[in-house]
């Protein structure tokens, strides 16, 4: 039931904010909806602990650990980005933003926010229906719909630039969600051939996982390698990547949040329940191989273009590059102590990018640019609690103790040396130096600085309490996991490990 | 009238009418009228629906019968006839030319061809002797290969329009690799697939008027603005 009450809430409240009148019942509708999807996120997790997979319908949708965790930091993400939502969209408001489009020339811009108040829901609807989709076809189904939720969402402001990063968005995950299906139809024709099931149940995930040494070693091969292609380039590794900056520095501030954060760990989820039939049937070489190479080619192409960048929007999205990078590494890295890395690592940036999106987002709107050489420097006088969270946050996500990141990061690269990849561990740690370095010098420019006397600005309490709040909650979990948190994680990277 | 129930007969039926999708799909490469192309593929989309078809009668599987139905609907009748009053009203009828010219692209086509069935042979496996099995295999190599090719089409093309008909035509690719391997998936993903190839294209459709607007043509090599 728990399941189908995680599908409903955001399907329901995409329907109330279509036929919204106000923009506060918009934003109300919004804000709840979310509040009570992460509170069944935390009771599926909490289910799962007790009793195990919880599964519905002969298994139609089915949740373990990792699906459980997958479904709880997207959740906690749509909460926060909705909660910021609300006060970015009134600035844009007050500023005339919707008024000087002349399509968009409409009485108090209530079309324009319902568009965008009923696209989100959607949006999250289909992110949750990747985790909780036992049937690989459905996941494939539920992660191009986060696809076409996303466009439009992309477009948001109309402006030609934004079309030109919706088209691009929309061309590259089209091609990249092509060869995915590719992969999932020689899955399943790999699986056919040694289960010999004409029957739906033949392409689930829970009974797939159980007859994978079985499976034609040849097709899954080449499953596989698409499968990282495909769901590759959701998750915006190299070489396929060139979509995520266009995207993130277009789209409205809470939107690209949700991307960098919720998406990322939706296509990720899709990947590794295919490492996991794949390592079964193969061994775990073939794939790890490949993994590692994606994975710090991903990292390698994120650190010139974030040392070199101007617009911090897009160092943002090359930020995000470099974690999925880091991400599909630790997985390649493999071993209990990789797999474990690499979920920490999901839960920590998923925690922490949603607030260097949000600092940059009240930064964007104060100062109506999104460049460094316009922004100029000394913004910590005139924004003192976007500015002072930016560098906090910066240095979160950059992997800087005692934040959480450093902790996963160091994991992973334990899990490297251990593994004997001696090169490679030390490549690792040259890139995350570097990205660290570009990072810093970049944001402190940005933030510290003598006073150029700007009026100060922050009144918006909504803006305020999403910084506020997942300030909070960042530094809270850099010193101390809630146990019933951790033990899920370890579960997902149990599931990963054993195949259980 | 019993070779309709001659499983060799269908082999044989369904392997000319790839080979005709095969042959439309290079014919489409070097076409450059867009109402043309979106003919081909109109045409290519009602061959495949056939196939599917003789697939699902030889097999008796009743569920193939509702993908062919739904190819022969939405993407032989209602996708083409969507693109084409899109062409009519934004009044383009030809594309610019293409980043490698035709014959060169066509020679490109065929290499691919080469390429995809090199790549089903590793899926041939002899020790399935059944006719009735192994009904279709052989288009496996057909599929890859307009895979390939739309793939390139997607590249070397430069207006929107074109770009989304290389997408459909991928999208042709796979579903003929989905009905010849498998007798199709399961069908509920079928109908979720369809679905999401319906919306889409209604996305890109969408789209591509509003570059239109922005950009007075549908050129995307004009979309330049956002580099590094």
């Amino acid at each position: 039931m728990i399941l189908l009450a995680l599908l409903i809430v955001p399907l329901a409240a995409s329907l109330a904010a279509l036929f919204a009148r106000t923009r506060s019942v918009m934003e109300v509708v919004n804000v709840a909806a979310f509040a009570i999807l992460l509170c069944l996120a935390a009771a599926l997790g909490v289910q799962v602990l007790r009793g195990g997979p919880v599964s519905l319908w002969d298994e139609f949708f089915y949740a373990d650990a990792l699906s459980a965790l997958v479904v709880l930091l997207t959740s906690f993400v749509a909460l926060v980005c909705s909660i910021y939502a609300v006060g970015y969209f009134r600035h844009d408001e007050r500023n005339g933003v919707f008024r000087e489009k002349k399509e968009l020339r409409s009485a108090l811009a209530v079309p324009k926010l319902r568009e965008y108040y009923s696209l989100t829901p959607l949006f999250v609807f289909s992110m949750v229906l990747v985790a909780l989709a036992n049937n690989l076809g459905i996941l494939w189904v539920a992660i191009e719909g986060t696809t076409l939720a996303s466009v439009f969402l992309v477009m948001f402001y109309g402006r030609e630039t934004s079309l030109e990063a919706a088209w691009k968005y929309a061309i590259i995950g089209g091609v990249g969600l092509s060869m995915a299906l590719f992969g999932t139809l020689l899955t399943y024709y790999s699986a056919h051939r040694a289960l010999g099931t004409d029957t739906l149940a033949g392409l689930n995930w829970s009974i797939l996982v159980g007859n994978a040494v079985q499976f034609d070693k040849p097709t899954m091969r080449l499953a596989f390698i698409l499968i990282l292609l495909g769901y590759g380039t959701k998750a915006g590794i190299a070489p396929m990547h060139t979509w995520k900056p266009d995207a993130y520095s277009e789209a409205p501030v809470p939107a690209a949040a949700m991307l960098a954060a919720g998406v990322l760990n939706c296509a990720l989820y899709g990947l590794v329940r295919f490492y996991i039939l794949t390592s079964k049937c193969l061994g775990p070489d073939f794939a790890s191989h490949l993994l590692i190479l994606f994975g710090l080619l991903s990292m390698g192409v994120a650190v010139p273009f974030i040392l070199v960048q101007k617009n911090f929007r897009r160092m943002l999205a090359y930020s995000s590059i470099d974690h999925s990078g880091i991400m599909v590494l630790a997985l390649g890295f493999g071993g209990p102590l990789g797999v474990l890395g690499m979920f920490l690592h999901m839960t920590f940036h998923a925690i922490t990018k949603p607030l260097l999106f949000f600092c940059a987002g009240n930064l964007q709107q104060q100062m109506k640019t999104d460049l460094f050489p316009e922004a100029k420097g000394g913004l910590i006088h005139s924004l003192p609690l976007s500015g002072g969270a930016f560098l906090m946050a910066t240095l979160a996500v950059t992997g800087a103790p005692p934040f959480s990141l450093f902790l996963s990061e160091f994991t992973i690269l334990r899990a490297g040396f251990g593994g004997g990849h001696f090169v490679l561990a030390i490549l690792f740690i040259t890139f995350l130096v570097a990205i660290f370095s570009g990072f810093l010098i970049h944001i402190s420019n940005l933030v510290l600085g003598p006073d150029r006397g700007l009026p100060p600005a922050e009144n918006c309490p909504w803006k305020k309490f999403s910084v506020v709040g997942v300030a909070l909650v960042i530094i809270v979990v850099g010193f101390w996991i809630p146990a019933p948190l951790f033990r899920l994680i370890q579960g997902a990277a149990d599931i990963v490990f054993s195949g259980r | 009238m019993s070779f309709f129930q001659d499983p060799e007969f269908g082999d044989r039926v369904i392997t000319l009418m790839a080979a005709l999708v095969l042959v439309l799909q290079i014919a489409a490469v070097g076409q450059r009228w867009l109402v043309s192309s979106i003919r081909i593929f109109a045409v290519q989309s009602f061959l495949l629906a056939a196939i599917a078809g003789i697939i699902a009668y030889f097999n008796h599987a009743s569920h193939i019968y509702i993908a062919a139905f739904l190819t022969l609907s939405l993407k032989a009748g209602l996708l083409p006839w969507a693109l084409e009053r899109l062409v009519k009203r934004i009044e383009i009828r030809r594309e610019i030319e293409p980043l490698i010219n035709a014959p060169l692209s066509i020679l490109i086509a065929g290499c691919l061809t080469l390429v995809g069935y090199v790549v089903a042979q590793s899926f041939y496996h002899p020790e399935e002797t059944s006719v009735r099995a192994a009904l279709g295999h052989n288009t496996l190599a057909v599929a890859i290969a307009l895979f390939l090719i739309g793939f390139f089409t997607m590249l070397n093309r430069r207006k929107a329009l074109t770009q989304v008909l290389g997408l459909l035509s991928l999208e042709n690719g796979l579903f003929l690799a989905a009905i010849s391997l498998t007798y199709g998936m399961p069908l509920v993903v079928e109908l979720g697939i369809f679905f999401d190839v319906l919306v889409a294209v209604l996305i890109l459709g969408i789209l591509v008027s509003r570059i239109r607007e922005a950009f007075d043509s549908m050129d995307v090599s004009k979309l330049r603005k956002l580099r590094e």
